[in-house]
């Protein structure tokens, strides 16, 4: 019998292919983290983790509950879901002539599955269907055009014909998405009206709502996924809070979104498209959580499991983000968190052809996994790379619950790398690691010097399974003096879902085009500044009803979508009222120019295109009171030494292997050394320091 | 610096990745900064790294035809010492008497040193909308010679050490109808050119100049023996192919690109010279266009696993006399030749190709038909509804159906395979940029080339004018009265462009229940185009792959379904009995076997023309190679002989020549064209459908040499013997 009973909790779950993550910290300044495996139903697993948790502090699931502070949550349910074709039966509404929308998919969709080796091979096209089989899109006589006037009205009474003809054929969901209606719903409104009354039990989504963006595959994709998801997620998040809420939670859930904020899920339940990618947005989100503890403004946020390798990045305490995903075979255009991410992780797969080395995309996964695994494996993976060299520990692989096959690794890199190319052992697993490594720091480059910075005015934080073992190299490549092993590394979504604020985005599509030195006219200045006060009233309005205290929470930024005229490619630049005078135009031109000239080089910049003014956005966050701090933790134990290999495959060095779990303030470990924790093991080279801060993070530094 | 003189195995592999990733980047660069549609949404442009010799080492996911494009330019320089190549200089040029394929193709260079010497090249080019001559767009129809086209500049300095040379871009600017798209244009290949500068600079800044340039030469031997790897695999033989395009501009004369492929050991010779004289209008190619078509061929068919560079174009020998449609002399006008003789060298490169594929059980599968035989051109220009000069290029032509594989049909409305990347631009940013109106874009019914596996359909739209009272368009195709989207195996081509105007057919932007279309040939050119009319037009489904009548019923079922393929031609075209919707069994096998017989008249059944002898090879899955007393013989699936001693198989088989193709798959043929059906005298089934000039047979398309496919089978049952 403990004192837990007089303990609150922060909790953060996050819901993975293979695993459930939670994340706790308790009252007593202690915080932990469970791993599950994933149900199939997801919510058993999510239950399964609430249990370890509450045993682990000597309570009963319902003591446990009853003593959460808050709850967050991100799951890949609904992304699952579409990418095995799961979810709802869905039909979808769409302007007459335009049925074929996701099909043609414009071109895009066949291809948006590819990756980067994969492009040039045609024969691997359209691998994917649509999301909606083209027997459920129904065309209905209407149409606007781009100034939202109704050319064609629409036919109610073939309309509601066509929904009638629907009934009996399992359809739960209707995606609305008719042209132009970003410009004027009132076709889509009165759509709704019309499913409702003939199909009430039906999810129902329109496109201006869902995806308000000029574009019709885009937002059609969005809408359709959107309502695939909503009976799916509303159930499911339903049955979650509904057990929790029995067992004595008094919070509610609170969800993550794809652009960072959580958010409860009354308030999500219509839009469950906005929670799809949450796992990678909820990595970011806790990397920036650290970022704040510790003082860091400017991130890398890397992630390596074993399969791939994502990166996220926070500049100037903001998450970069991005528009448009492709996923499932649709572009889906959500705000979201930029994470960024190529085949790469532990599980790559080496091989040899005409006498060159490559590494990945392709994957051993987890079966038959590395050859290591002794799973039946055969080809060299990373992970083989990395027992060779002596960096994994066979008899300590995930906190010693699975033992590898050195000799296993040893011949499968001898046979099919180190000998075709005429290596040794130890060299040719080297050359693994270095070509890997170079793979994920060239991703690395391109999220920071394509878009203007410098990768040195960054700190590298390192999450995932096998990120604490490369950081050091990614770091020496991109020239920083070190990197960070967050304290919840291994769980650091789960981390992310706890430790957010509030969010909430809205935008609306607002064009006005500006011929070269001329201002915009007072209609379109005054069309702005309404799409303006739309947005911001929606992101307060949704917030409010998210906050138990408003006063003071609320902080809502307007960025305004803005190109030169003539271009596909836009810039986000800040606004700093509903009012869009000409005053504040010329503040978005002048900050465009500037951000431009970033990006492309100086002299890029070409004024004497004009502007087009796309569309605003109001991004919302309400302030949570932040959760308890760690002031606990762990020794971090010699266990033994053993010779790693560091850069020279010829020159193995006597290395020493410590053990933690959550290591103390201040506790400091020299280089060459490697930390092994529970599911990670954190590479000190030599030469370098590791200190642990306050909080259980780990600042590996290399000495000058 | 590094003193290394070459890269480890562990260093090229780092750095070959390094260079793919900069050749990405100036690819986003350039996109980013482009205003051409043709570049943010075609992806018609071109950006990568040369050797300081021209090769090609390294190239975006963009048009192939541009692979070689840009090489003959470093050459060109090479060659013209008055130029005095300098540090931070870059060249601007588009003459495809040089080495662009046509005017509209802007392309430019920066040299990039190491020190005192040039160590690389950085190349980026993109195709503008406008660049002058006596048509919007500068695609004249009209045009007797190359003055009366776009400008040419034949090499141009434009970034003197750094410092743009704002008097000779003015001058450039100044002859396109269109400056503010080009200028932002060019300011994008600015950019893109000094992204590879600073990655190239930072990577010889650490490996040394040595090491980066032995990288870049070995991604280029590396194509090359992956390339020549995969020639060796298949069996030696000649092999032909031919297509055509319609109409000169001034008078509706056909035109023939055809195509010998040899194929010896790990060598590949394409030999143009049958091809027709060149054209007095627009659609005429120079050599550079010709080797442009030939790689568009080649890459995504034989490279489609390895980096596209100049070392998988190296085994490739192209033979063609000047004076070609092909191989057009100055001052021929070339103006549209991307979409014209380029394009339709590039189809009958891919379908030799696919029919050497074809000979390999390995490679079968994704033998493929022809994809987009065509891009149909709807240009757009005048004043557009924010009262500004436009000049709009469609890109949605694109939109074709692609070709049937041999194990799979073609993906609908697929695209250009010739381009990894391209799309084409929502309807919604059509209509907010451009004064468009459209009243459809979807899939066209019944264009996909029939077959076992069918093509994908072609797309198909109908648009007016919107915000707008009229402007000028401008129309033009080949491949109206062509079919260029050739099956295999006995697929059908798919469907011909139908390009139509209803003059005055809207009425507030609906269209009138009575209308009366203008049914347009292929290049009906230059019009004035106003807000009550409405241009409509479907373009080419991809060719089929073997004989529709063997297709799974369910699946031709399924397309009925979709609306992919209509009742009637379910029933005439596949032999499937449909009945609401469900397949009548009996009905279907009675129909397909009485389709089959009416094919040949009366079963052959003579046994001396038949063996037992089990298939050794193959040329399709219709056709066999079997061996027994008598000889080597082409045998079809029931054992009919067709050849013996050879494989120039036709003269065995029964051949029926159509000069008017049956309605169901609106296919228009060219006066001067005819097809012929070659079909199974024993089973009637079908063989191969060819396109071929009137009045003449078409030629044997698949000589093999035998010895090589006995070595080449005799070499795969050691090695499965060796691995028993």
């Amino acid at each position: 019998m403990g004192w837990g009973w007089l303990l609150t909790f922060f909790i953060g779950t996050d819901v993975g292919g293979t695993f459930t993550d939670l994340w706790v910290a308790a009252g007593d300044g202690e915080t932990r983290v469970f791993k599950t495996p994933t149900s199939a139903d997801v919510l058993g697993g999510v239950l399964d983790a609430l249990k370890l948790a509450s045993d682990a502090y000597g309570l009963s699931f319902d003591e446990f509950c009853a003593g959460i502070e808050r709850f967050g949550h991100g799951t890949t349910v609904g992304l699952n879901a579409l990418l095995t074709g799961n979810a709802a039966k869905t039909a979808i509404l769409t302007t007459r002539g335009f049925g074929d929308t996701l099909e043609i998919g414009r071109l895009r969709r066949q291809t948006s599955d590819l990756n980067e080796v994969e492009y040039t091979d045609a024969y691997l096209r359209n691998r994917v269907p649509p999301l909606v089989s083209r027997d459920l899109v129904i065309e209905i006589d209407e149409r606007i055009d781009a100034n939202g006037k109704v050319i064609v009205p629409l036919n109610e009474k073939q309309a509601r014909a066509a929904l009638r003809r629907l009934k009996g054929r399992g359809v739960d969901a209707v995606a609305i998405c008719t042209l132009w209606s970003t410009v004027n719903p009132v076709h889509e409104k009165r759509l709704r009206e019309l499913v409702r009354a003939e199909l009430p039990l039906a999810f129902v989504s329109a496109s201006h709502e869902i995806s308000p963006h000029v574009g019709e595959y885009a937002r059609m994709s969005t809408t359709a996924a959107n309502a695939a998801l909503g009976p799916l997620a509303g159930r499911y998040l339903a049955r979650l809070e509904e057990t929790l809420r029995k067992a004595g939670m008094k919070v509610p859930v609170l969800m993550m979104t794809c652009a960072g904020g959580v958010l409860p899920t009354k308030v999500l339940s219509d839009r469950p498209a906005f929670a799809l990618f949450s796992g990678p947005a909820a990595g970011v989100m806790g990397s920036q959580a650290i970022g704040a503890q510790i003082g860091l403004k400017n991130l890398l946020t890397t992630d390596i499991g074993g399969t791939s390798f994502d990166v996220g990045v926070v500049a100037d305490g903001k998450a970069i983000m991005r528009s448009e995903i492709a996923v499932a075979g649709a572009d889906i255009r959500v705000h979201s968190i930029d994470v960024d991410s190529i085949g790469a992780g532990g599980g790559s797969i080496a091989t040899v052809q005409f006498g060159e080395l490559r590494v990945g995309p392709r994957s051993a996964g987890a079966n038959p996994g590395p050859a290591c695994y002794g799973r039946g494996g055969t080809e060299p993976t990373a992970t083989d790379a990395d027992l060779v060299l002596g960096v994994l520990d066979p008899g300590n692989f995930l906190g010693g619950r699975m033992r590898l096959d050195i000799e296993a690794a040893r011949r499968a890199i001898a046979d099919l790398i180190a000998k075709p190319l005429g290596l040794g052992i130890a060299e040719a697993a080297w050359g693994i690691r270095e070509v890997l490594d170079n793979r994920m720091a060239d991703l690395l480059r391109r999220m920071t010097v394509e878009r203007g910075y410098d990768p040195r005015d960054f700190a590298l934080l390192a999450n995932g399974g096998a990120g604490p073992s490369h950081a050091w190299v990614l770091s020496q490549e991109l020239g920083l003096d070190g990197f960070i092993v967050p304290a919840a590394a291994t769980a650091q979504s789960a981390f992310g879902t706890g430790n957010s604020d509030l969010g909430f985005t809205a935008e609306a599509s607002a064009y006005a085009r500006i011929r070269p030195g001329a201002a915009p006219a007072d209609d379109q200045l005054a069309r702005l500044s309404a799409a303006l006060r739309h947005v911001s009233a929606e992101v307060r309005r949704n917030l409010e009803r998210a906050l138990t205290v408003t006063e003071g929470r609320i902080r809502i930024e307007r960025l305004l979508a803005i190109r030169y005229r003539g271009q596909t490619h836009s810039l986000d630049v800040p606004l700093s009222s509903d009012n869009f005078d000409l005053a504040a135009f010329d503040a978005a031109v002048a900050r465009f120019e500037t951000d431009y000239e970033t990006l492309f080089g100086r002299g890029a910049a070409f004024a004497k295109a004009g502007y087009e003014l796309l569309a605003v956005r109001a991004v919302g966050t309400g302030a949570l009171p932040p959760p308890a701090l760690a002031t606990k933790g762990d020794e971090i134990r010699l266990v033994k030494t053993r010779p790693v290999i560091f850069r020279d495959p010829k020159a193995p060095v006597d290395t020493a292997i410590y053990t933690t779990t959550f290591p103390r303030a201040d506790a400091t470990v020299e280089g060459p050394a490697i930390i092994e924790f529970p599911g990670q093991s954190v590479v000190v080279p030599p030469n370098a320091r590791a200190v642990a801060d306050r909080f259980g993070n780990l600042h590996v530094r290399v000495s000058s | 610096m590094s003193s290394e003189r070459s890269a480890s195995a562990v260093t090229f592999e780092v750095l070959r990745n390094r260079l793919v990733a900069i050749t990405e980047e100036m690819r986003i660069a350039l996109q980013s900064v482009s205003g051409s549609p043709t570049v943010t949404e075609a992806s018609d442009f071109f950006t990568g790294l040369f050797l300081p010799d021209g090769s090609v080492a390294s190239m975006g996911f963009q048009v192939s035809f541009q692979a070689p494009v840009c090489s003959a330019v470093i050459r060109h320089i090479k060659g013209k010492p008055e130029l005095k190549v300098a540090d931070g200089d870059m060249f601007v040029g588009n003459d495809p008497f040089i080495g662009a394929l046509h005017q509209n193709d802007v392309q430019m260079l920066g040299p990039i040193y190491a020190g005192d010497e040039i160590i690389a090249w950085a190349g980026v080019q993109a195709h503008q909308t406008d660049v002058g001559g006596m048509d919007f767009a500068s695609w004249c129809p009209k045009a007797k010679d190359v003055y009366q086209e776009g400008f040419r500049i034949p090499c141009v300095k434009l970034v003197d050490r750094g410092a743009v040379r704002e008097d000779v871009l003015e001058m450039i600017l100044t002859a396109s109808r269109l400056p503010d798209q080009l200028g932002l244009d060019i300011r994008a290949f600015i950019a893109t050119i000094n992204v590879a500068r600073a990655r190239i600079g930072e990577l010889v800044g650490r490996y040394g100049p040595a090491v980066v340039s032995d990288v870049m030469r070995r991604m280029i031997a590396s194509s090359e023996a992956r390339m020549r790897a995969r020639l060796r695999e298949l069996p030696d033989g000649e092999f032909h192919a031919s297509d055509f395009l319609e109409h000169d501009g001034h008078t509706n004369a056909l035109y023939k690109i055809d195509v010998r492929l040899t194929k010896r050991d790990d060598k590949l010779t394409l030999d143009f010279s049958g091809s027709s004289k060149q054209a007095p209008g627009f659609i005429n190619a120079t050599r550079a266009g010709l080797r442009g078509g030939v790689a568009g061929g080649i890459l995504p068919i034989l490279a489609y696993d390895m980096q596209w560079n100049q070392g998988a174009l190296s085994p490739v020998d192209i033979v063609a006399p000047d004076g070609l449609i092909c191989t057009a002399q100055f001052p021929a006008p070339v103006g549209a030749a991307t979409v014209e003789a380029i394009w339709v060298v590039c189809n009958a490169t891919t379908l030799a190709i696919n029919k050497l594929l074809a000979t390999s059980d390995k490679y079968r599968h994704r033998v493929q038909g022809i994809t987009d035989g065509c891009m149909a051109t709807f240009n757009l220009g005048g004043v557009n509804q924010y009262g500004e000069p436009f000049g709009l290029h469609l890109m949605d032509p694109i939109a074709g159906g692609a070709g049937a594989y041999a194990s799979k049909d073609g993906v609908d409305a697929g695209g250009p395979i010739t381009s990894p990347v391209s799309s084409i631009a929502d309807i919604e940013r059509n209509e907010q940029v451009s004064p468009l109106f459209y009243l459809h874009r979807r899939l066209a019914r019944d264009t996909a080339g029939a077959g076992r596996f069918r093509g994908g359909v072609s797309g198909e739209v109908a648009l007016t004018l919107g915000g707008i009272e009229r402007a000028y368009a401008l129309v033009m195709t080949h491949g109206a009265e062509v079919p260029n989207t050739a099956g295999l195996g006995g697929g059908w081509p798919g469907a011909t462009v139908r390009q139509t105007m209803g003059w005055g057919a809207i009425k507030n932007g609906r269209p009138k229940a009575k209308a009366k279309f203008e049914a347009f040939g292929p290049k009906p050119g230059l019009m004035t185009m106003t807000n009550r009319d409405l241009f409509a037009v479907s373009w080419q489904g991809g060719g089929g792959w073997g004989d529709p009548l063997d297709r799974d019923p369910a699946a031709v079922a399924k397309d009925v379904a979709t609306g992919a393929v209509s009742p009637d031609a379910a029933r005439k075209i596949y032999g499937v009995v449909l009945e609401a919707n469900r397949i009548d069994a009996n009905a279907t096998d009675r129909l397909r076997q009485k389709l089959r017989q009416q094919r040949v008249g009366k079963f052959a059944k003579s046994p001396a023309r038949f063996t037992k002898a089990a298939p050794f090879a193959a040329l399709s899955d219709a056709l066999f190679l079997a061996r027994d007393a008598r000889g080597t013989h082409v045998v079809t699936r029931a054992g009919y002989i067709l050849a013996t001693g050879h494989t120039r198989w036709r003269k065995g088989a029964v051949a029926a020549t159509m000069t008017k193709v049956p309605a169901e798959h609106r296919i228009a043929l060219h006066a001067r064209l005819a097809m012929t059906a070659f079909y199974c005298p024993a089973t009637g089934t079908l063989l191969a459908v060819d396109v071929h000039e009137r009045g003449t047979k078409p030629p044997d398309d698949i000589v093999l040499d035998l010895a090589s496919v006995d070595a080449l089978v005799g070499a795969r049952a050691a090695v499965k013997a060796a691995a028993e």
